[in-house]
């Protein structure tokens, strides 16, 4: 019994010594629902530049929003970092962040950015098809909304209808061609899969270059990533839609937390990852589309301003996100 | 004392009545529309499919390992018990990439049934398999006990009235395993009650996913907070319906009595013996640990280990230990005063802190955070409340684990003790808890475990800068970085065995 008090009292010690530690008061903490494989880099390099250290707390962008809500005013965020344009866009509206400086963000275009600047967008990914170059009969199928074509019936593979850049697609979607078409689409897609649905991209695109499935939906970089480690497999990217409403884009960016206690500093990443360089190593270690005009993306990809992307702002992302999943929801896709 | 413990456990399930109750009714009406009745189906099946599967990979190899002596049975005992160092979403993960037309096991599977034969793990049957693998050692645990301590006057009583050896087994070693059992199934259906890596993984779509759907897809953590009060409601059932098997019983003997020996396996008998329980061991630790140890060598060879993943080592087994110690110690009361009062006041207090098991981790973690920033929030943002989160997660864990052990403790000693001078403390110190001795430690194994390997609390609660292994696994594995996930999977395999060791050998002093 001795040495379980001895023990008890350890601990007991152990837990208020540790429940004191906290970070440095010149480092900067950022909620990043991004992972911090892609945030690293910039980081580093912020770091190395500015001697201003950077503490990632990664999670889920919307727990993390969720944790910052209820934290209020005593959040240990200074920036929130997110992979989706809905998400920022629903942190600003609850609140949670402090606008930029025009003159910090004016060389991001307009719709990349949050409503009076209180986000902006870092780095763009698109929403593609991407197909087996083996398959039969698929020549056809050119727009997103080819896929509800029953011709598909058990040769799509899509993601669960969570998944965050789903739900941002298809926001696009409703916007560029209206709830009752969308719907349309929502439904054929839900025959076409018959309740099989993949819980990850890199899933799908892993499917199609095994020839389990014929075409799918997903990011554009998933479809890079697979090449990058297996340059042969049968799978081509399709940008849909070019002689309609262009492809859908969502946009990764940052905000600046409204009760962080280091605005200053907070502001120095803001600039940097806006800069030029900034945006270049942000954006090119997932092969993404750099937010700043003029900063090229990754060779293979093919370039911003080569292909239609459909006009809808970013912030739309966030206020019609309800509309979206009530229309998810009412179709039932799985 | 009880009392208090309770009050605090209770604090997500106040913070989600109070949330639901901010729901209007026409939202209420939304989400029983949008596919909920379908949901609710899902998880009830695969709560039974589970419990079931569980029952038939624990109790045979329960009896066996207990009741038989052969040759390297200490091995099978631990190998039947090194599933759970392994996460459900580990587990998933693994098998999702071994049965790929590709991977090691679908390759074989392709040579016995023809090219282009794939198995279909995705589904109810896929979902239930992996809960099963990664939970039944639960009830394998328990159930081993409650054999290993039983004694033989009860079962020479009733071969004395001319039963037969299964007559014996039916009507007299059954219910006498009937607490255990209870206790080990709850631990199990809990688990599948509120799993979501695992079960999302398999596309498996149940209840937990319609909560993770309204907090991560409308923000609506009221919403949430609502699905959570029906999940609730189901654990309830299921709560009250174990409590209903194990009403007004008694389970001890006289305290004079022989244990039951194991008797001699002839050679035949060790090889079928050893044909069953290798099978179990094989595909639920075995296959496992081989996937494991070659991407660890991977990222060995690729020199990935590095100094940040012995600092996670370290913060996962830092909080594992606190949760473990501070959770068994906050248990006890409440089951003492259960075993003592058996009244529905003890009842209520047990199932009530019961409800932190079942609520999805995020929506503990919320429930936490916002008690603490109203009542104390100095404490926010350190271990302390990562530490209370778990503790009410988990704590049904530990009641569970000493009930089963406390509902075999005899009156007489108690009393005995009491009679002789000592006072409640010194009667708890020195007659009590030696008794009681092997469950406190199995419920503190057990919790430990379950905070080493947990995720979506921790997650949301940890200190900035402060991650652990699971959260590390979760950082890499989603992106397919298997070489970086496997060595924190390997590592929690590993922090876990001294665990387990205590609790094995707690045994081993015994007989």
């Amino acid at each position: 019994m001795k040495a379980k008090n001895m023990l008890a009292l350890l601990v007991g010690a152990a837990t208020l010594l540790v429940s004191s530690f906290s970070w440095a008061a010149d480092e900067l903490v950022i909620y990043s629902g991004r992972k911090d494989k892609f945030v690293e880099p910039v980081v580093e390099k912020f770091t190395e530049q500015t001697g201003i250290k950077v503490l990632l707390h990664s999670g889920k962008s919307t727990a993390l929003l969720n944790k910052m809500q209820i934290e209020g005013a005593r959040t240990q965020a200074d920036l929130y970092l997110s992979n989706d344009a809905g998400n920022l866009q629903k942190g600003a509206e609850f609140g949670l962040f402090q606008p930029l400086a025009e003159s910090l963000v004016k060389d991001i275009p307009a719709g990349l950015r949050g409503t009076d600047n209180s986000w902006v967008g870092l780095s763009a990914r698109a929403r593609v098809l991407v197909a087996s170059k083996n398959a039969k009969d698929l020549d056809w199928a050119k727009s997103v909304f080819d896929l509800a074509d029953p011709r598909l019936k058990g040769r799509l593979a899509i993601t669960h209808s969570a998944n965050e850049s789903y739900i941002a697609g298809v926001t696009v979607y409703m916007e560029s061609a209206g709830e009752a078409k969308t719907k349309q689409w929502l439904e054929g897609m839900k025959a076409n899969v018959d309740g099989s649905v993949f819980n990850k991209h890199s899933k799908i695109v892993n499917a199609i270059a095994t020839g389990q499935k014929d075409i799918g939906l997903v990011n554009h970089y998933y479809i890079y990533r697979h090449l990058a480690k297996d340059a042969n497999a049968p799978i081509e990217i399709r940008l849909p839609d070019q002689d309609g409403m262009g492809v859908a884009w969502n946009v990764a960016g940052v905000a600046v937390s409204k009760h962080s206690k280091k605005q200053a500093l907070a502001q120095k990443f803001i600039a940097f990852v806006v800069s030029e360089q900034g945006q270049k190593i942000f954006a090119e270690v997932n092969s993404e589309y750099p937010a700043l005009p003029g900063v090229a993306a990754a060779a293979e990809v093919p370039a911003a301003g080569s292909y239609k992307v459909a006009d809808v702002p970013m912030v739309k992302l966030g206020q019609k996100r309800d509309a979206t999943i009530d229309l998810i929801e009412a179709v039932g896709m799985p | 004392m009880a009392g208090i413990v309770v009050l605090t456990a209770t604090i997500p399930l106040l913070f989600v009545i109070y949330s639901s109750m901010q729901l209007s009714a026409s939202k209420w009406a939304g989400l029983w529309s949008s596919r909920l009745p379908e949901l609710l189906g899902n998880t009830l099946s695969l709560a039974v499919v589970v419990a079931m599967l569980c029952l038939i990979l624990a109790v045979p190899s329960a009896w066996l390992t207990a009741r038989r002596e052969f040759v390297g049975r200490k091995l099978a005992i631990w190998l039947l018990v090194l599933p759970l160092t392994i996460p459900t979403y580990v587990f998933a993960h693994i098998y999702t990439v071994l049965l790929e037309p590709n991977g090691w096991l679908g390759q074989i599977w392709q040579a016995i049934a023809g090219k282009g034969a794939v198995i279909d793990i995705y589904g109810l049957g896929g979902a239930a398999s992996m809960l099963a693998l990664a939970t039944f050692s639960y009830v394998f645990l328990l159930s081993y006990t409650s054999l290993i301590d039983s004694r033989r006057s009860l079962e020479d009583a009733a071969r004395i009235h001319g039963a037969s050896k299964w007559q014996v087994f039916q009507r007299v070693t059954l219910p006498l395993m009937r607490p255990a059992l209870a206790a080990g199934l709850i631990v199990v259906v809990l688990h599948a009650l509120s799993d979501f890596g695992a079960v999302s993984m398999l596309r498996y779509q149940t209840f937990t996913l319609s909560i993770y759907l309204q907090m991560s897809g409308r923000f609506d953590y009221q919403a949430a907070a609502g699905l959570s009060l029906i999940l609730v409601t189901m654990s309830l059932g299921f709560l009250v319906l174990e409590r209903f098997f194990r009403r007004q019983q008694r389970y001890y003997a006289g305290a004079q009595t022989r244990f039951v020996a194991r008797k001699q396996a002839t050679a035949g008998e060790t090889l079928m013996i050893w044909g069953w329980l290798g099978t179990v061991a094989l595909f639920a630790f075995i296959i496992p640990l081989c996937w494991m140890l070659a991407w660890s060598y991977e990222a060995l060879v690729q020199d990935l280990i590095d100094s940040k993943f012995w600092g996670y080592t370290f913060n996962t087994g830092l909080v594992s230990f606190t949760a473990a110690t501070v959770g068994v110690m906050v248990a006890l009361p409440i089951g003492l005063f259960h075993t003592r009062m058996r009244s529905w006041l003890s009842t209520t207090y047990v199932q009530l802190s019961s409800i932190g098991f079942v609520l999805p981790g995020p929506v503990v973690a919320l429930g936490v955070i916002a008690f603490v920033i109203a009542v104390m929030p100095n404490l926010y943002g350190g271990f302390a409340v990562l530490i209370m989160a778990l503790v009410v997660r988990f704590l049904p864990l530990a009641i569970q684990s000493q009930e089963s052990a406390l509902s075999q403790l005899t009156p007489s000693v108690e009393q005995a003790g009491r009679i002789h001078g000592a006072g409640p403390l010194e009667n708890l110190r020195r007659v009590i808890l030696p008794m009681i001795r092997n469950g406190m430690i199995t419920a503190w194994v057990l919790v430990f475990i379950d905070v080493l390997k947990e995720l979506p609390a921790t997650l949301m609660l940890r200190p900035v800068g402060f991650d652990t292994l699971p959260i590390r696994i979760w950082i890499e594995a989603s992106e397919e970085m298997l070489e970086l996930a496997a060595p924190a999977a390997l590592m929690l395999v590993l922090g876990t065995l001294p665990a387990l060791w205590i609790m094995m050998r707690s045994h081993a002093v015994r007989r």
